[in-house]
Parts: C-alpha cells; sequence; structure tokens
C-alpha cells in the first residue's frame, strides 16, 4: 500500500484547517490521496463544500477518538 | 552582561526591546529601515485617502539604554549564534529574537506583479496604499473584484474591511448603482471563521456585495482583465485589489530546517522558541504559529518572551483580538485564543471608536506605556468570558 500524504491541522481552530486543505490543494496533482487530521469540528461540513465546489472526491470521513480524518482524492486541478 | 539581539524593528521587536530591562541586558535592535509604520492604518489610505502620518523613527520609540541599528542581515546562524550584516558586520548574542514579519510575494502567481504594481494594494506600504486610492478615487463604475490571493495573509479581518469600506465609498459617491463588488475568497465563505461570519455575512448581503468563495487566486489575466482560481473559476474585473501571498523572511537562516516551504519560522506555539533551540525566538508575523498573523499577536508574544528570558514563568495563549471595520462608523473584534474559537462580537459604534483610537494610543504600546490599559482589557475581554454572552 502507498503511503498516504497526511495534511495535520490537528489543534487548529476554524479556519485553519481549511487553510491546510487550501495548501495542499494548491500543491496537488490529480490522482493524489491525502488524509486531513483536524480537531476542529467544523472541518466536515466544510471539506464537503469544498468536494462539492472543486469537483474532488471525499474517500472517508470519520471520527476517530483523537481527530477527525478526511480522506481526499483529487481528481480535479 | 547577557547579549539580546532583536533582529526587526516592528511592532514585536520594539515591545520585546522595551520589555527588558536594559541595567540587566545589553539590548540591541536591528533593522534595514529606520522608520516604523503603523500598518492597519494602511486601509484607510486606501480606501479614505488618509494623509495621516503613521510612522515614526524606530529609535524615538526604544526607551533609553536600548540601541538601535541600522543595518540589513543577510545571513543568521544559530549554530555558531552569529549574525551577518550587510556591512560585514558581524553580530553575537546570548538570546537572539528573530521579528522580521512578512513579506508580499507577488512574483509566486503568474500574472499578479504586473497587477500589483499597477494597482497597489493596501498590506505592504504607504506608497501601494496611495496607489490603490488613486484608481479607487478615479473609478467611474464597473466590477471590482477584491480578496486575498492565497491563504498565507496578514490580518484575515482586513478582506473584508475593504470590501466594506469599498462599499460606503461606492455610495458616497452615488456609483453604487453603476457598479459590482466582487468579493473572493478561498474559504467557505465571506469571513474565515465560522462564528465570525454569522456576524459579518448578513452585513455582506445587505449591502449586496457578492462572496465567490473557495476561490484561491491561480493565476491573473492583465491584459484580459480575469482573476482564475485553482477551483476553475474566472472573475472579470475593471478595478483588481489583490493582497499578494505573504511569505516569511528572506534572511539565510542556518539550519535551513526551521523554515517550512513558505519561509516562515517553525516555533513553539507556547514559548515562541524556534525549533531546537533555547536561546532562539521567532516572534510575530514571521513565526508559522496556529494563529492569525496580526499586531496583537507579534504584542502578546513579545511580552512572553520578555518575560521567559528573564526567567519569569509565561507562555503565549493564543490569543487574537482583531479589529474589525466593518463600514458605516460601526466595528468589532475577532476575539479567540488557543482554547477557545472566535466569539461572534457584534459591531458597536463604541468599538469602532476603540479602533480609532489605537492609530494614537498604538505608540504608547510599543513603549510599554499603556500596558495599564491593556492588561485590564485583555483580561475583561476573554474569550471565555465573551462566549457566554455572545453565543
Amino acid at each position: 500500500m502507498d503511503a498516504v500524504k497526511i495534511v495535520d491541522s490537528r489543534g487548529s481552530a476554524c479556519p485553519g484547517p481549511i487553510t491546510d486543505l487550501a495548501k495542499a490543494y494548491r500543491n496537488s496533482k490529480v490522482g493524489d490521496v491525502f488524509e486531513l487530521w483536524a480537531t476542529d469540528k467544523g472541518v466536515k461540513p466544510d471539506a464537503e463544500a469544498w468536494a462539492k465546489k472543486t469537483g474532488n472526491e471525499i474517500l472517508e470521513a470519520r471520527e476517530d477518538p483523537d481527530k477527525i480524518v478526511i480522506k481526499i482524492k483529487i481528481n480535479k486541478r | 552582561m547577557k547579549k539580546v539581539l532583536i533582529i526587526g524593528g516592528g511592532g514585536g521587536g520594539l515591545i520585546l526591546a522595551n520589555h527588558l530591562d536594559p541595567k540587566n541586558y545589553d539590548i540591541t535592535v536591528v533593522d534595514k529601515s529606520e522608520k516604523h509604520y503603523y500598518q492597519p492604518w494602511f486601509l484607510y489610505i486606501a480606501f479614505k485617502g488618509s494623509k495621516r502620518k503613521i510612522w515614526k523613527p524606530i529609535d524615538s520609540l526604544l526607551k533609553p539604554g536600548v540601541t538601535f541599528v541600522k543595518d540589513e542581515i543577510t545571513k543568521i546562524d544559530l549554530d555558531e549564534r552569529k549574525v551577518y550584516g550587510s556591512q560585514k558586520a558581524i553580530y553575537n548574542y546570548d538570546y537572539i529574537i528573530i521579528a522580521t514579519g512578512t513579506s508580499p510575494d507577488p512574483d509566486s502567481i503568474p500574472g499578479l506583479r504586473s497587477v500589483y504594481n499597477q494597482y497597489g494594494d493596501y498590506h505592504s506600504s504607504v506608497e501601494n496604499s496611495m496607489k490603490l486610492w488613486e484608481h479607487i478615487k478615479s473609478f467611474k463604475g464597473g466590477t471590482i473584484a477584491i480578496g486575498q490571493a492565497s491563504t498565507t495573509c496578514k490580518c484575515p479581518p482586513s478582506l473584508l474591511e475593504g470590501a466594506f469600506l469599498l462599499e460606503e465609498h461606492l455610495r458616497e459617491k452615488g456609483l453604487k448603482d453603476k457598479s459590482k463588488i466582487k468579493f473572493f475568497t478561498p474559504y467557505p465563505r465571506a469571513y474565515s471563521a465560522e462564528p465570525m461570519n454569522r456576524v459579518a455575512e448578513p452585513l455582506v448581503n445587505e449591502r449586496g456585495i457578492e462572496v465567490i468563495t473557495f476561490f484561491d487566486v491561480d493565476t491573473v489575466d492583465p491584459k484580459n482583465q480575469t482573476i482564475n482560481s485553482i477551483e476553475g473559476e474566472s472573475i472579470k474585473y475593471d478595478l483588481p485589489i489583490i493582497v499578494p501571498p505573504c511569505k516569511g523572511t528572506r534572511i539565510n537562516i542556518v539550519p535551513e530546517k526551521v523554515q517550512d516551504e513558505e519561509r516562515f519560522i517553525k516555533s513553539d506555539k507556547y514559548s515562541m522558541k524556534i525549533e531546537g533551540y533555547d536561546d532562539a525566538f521567532a516572534v510575530g508575523d514571521v513565526n508559522n504559529l496556529p494563529t492569525s498573523k496580526t499586531g496583537v499577536t507579534a504584542h502578546l508574544e513579545a511580552m512572553a518572551v520578555a518575560n521567559i528570558i528573564q526567567g519569569k514563568q509565561d507562555q503565549f495563549s493564543g490569543r487574537i483580538n482583531c479589529p474589525f471595520d466593518m463600514g458605516y462608523g460601526k466595528a468589532t473584534f475577532v476575539i479567540a485564543d488557543y482554547k477557545n474559537p472566535v466569539v461572534p462580537y457584534p459591531p458597536t459604534r463604541f468599538k469602532h471608536f476603540m479602533k480609532m483610537s489605537m492609530a494614537r494610543i498604538y505608540w504608547m504600546t510599543l513603549k510599554g506605556t499603556a500596558d495599564f490599559i491593556f492588561e485590564p482589557y485583555f483580561e475583561h475581554t476573554t474569550p471565555e468570558k465573551l462566549s457566554q454572552k455572545f453565543k
């Protein structure tokens, strides 16, 4: 299994996780898969809105005991 | 006597220098410029044509016993504890504080440089703000596109502040019906932090400002007058107001690994110590702390570092307190810290008065002579306290 890139935004408050997501998107290419880790609850609806707007895909959104993990696949860049 | 070397005579550097005792420390501040600017006023130069003088000589803002040297630092070696200036001067230290702020980087976005040179902005200098005012003053109608070019930007409220003041200007000049303000943002909403958006968004809508969300600038095309986003959208403009991305310090720092890919310095979010060092700190906009790049964070980080150097227990709480002008004589403050999210604090005329008063009190804050006002203020307006009342 390929190592999935982690974008670690734990501990940063809104809009920190979306800042980190936007930066990762800026540096990404089609086909990239990465996990956005956050502790801010707002990350899920924001990431979903982002995926919808940009045409990218959320492969998984899960809540671990210590973090929220959003797995993202870049389909459009 | 221990030598404290402070690189940068901005808010963080000066507040730190003025909160150390020159009887116990040999304190030197180095800056490439001899002028210190009150940067929050760029907004009023660009959108209201203010002619207020907003600078003072750095040496006039330092308390007696602190040395100021005008020099451009080219290299800082944290392992050798040596700092190199442009005139081949070499400085050494027991403690170093890097407080050089950010620098605008319009060249990182294709096409932005020529727009930036032509229209200016309201984040980087008095000259650029005056240039933008000339364009706003002579604007006769059409589409104005305003926003930040990337997520890396100083002063989060300033983006919407620009849109609000612009709308106020267009209405006063009777141009409202002939023009359209398009506010673009890389975030999901008009104000990046959700709770403050609940306060700002109704005003944005009421004033007819169109918001284009998830718009992170990829390229600018001055010939066709369009701004294009990474997300695949385009905005056509008659007047572009684009705040360029900002980057950390241009100084060559050894070892390189203490800087991130945008040249911000990796530092501990409570102590501001540069990763791996006990004698080196990064204060203010130049560090990579997970908080906003704003004057108040530089101020509070500097106070904490001054205490840490002097052997007192202290840490930075992550407190922000960003004044937010919402137009028509009303303002609010964006208040949060590491533990508490932004409070949806409503705008009032009194808060606008406070924001305007800051332009006078500011010089005292640098010297430390306004601490008696700020200490109780910060105490009375903690995000925990405010969030009880404003939900």
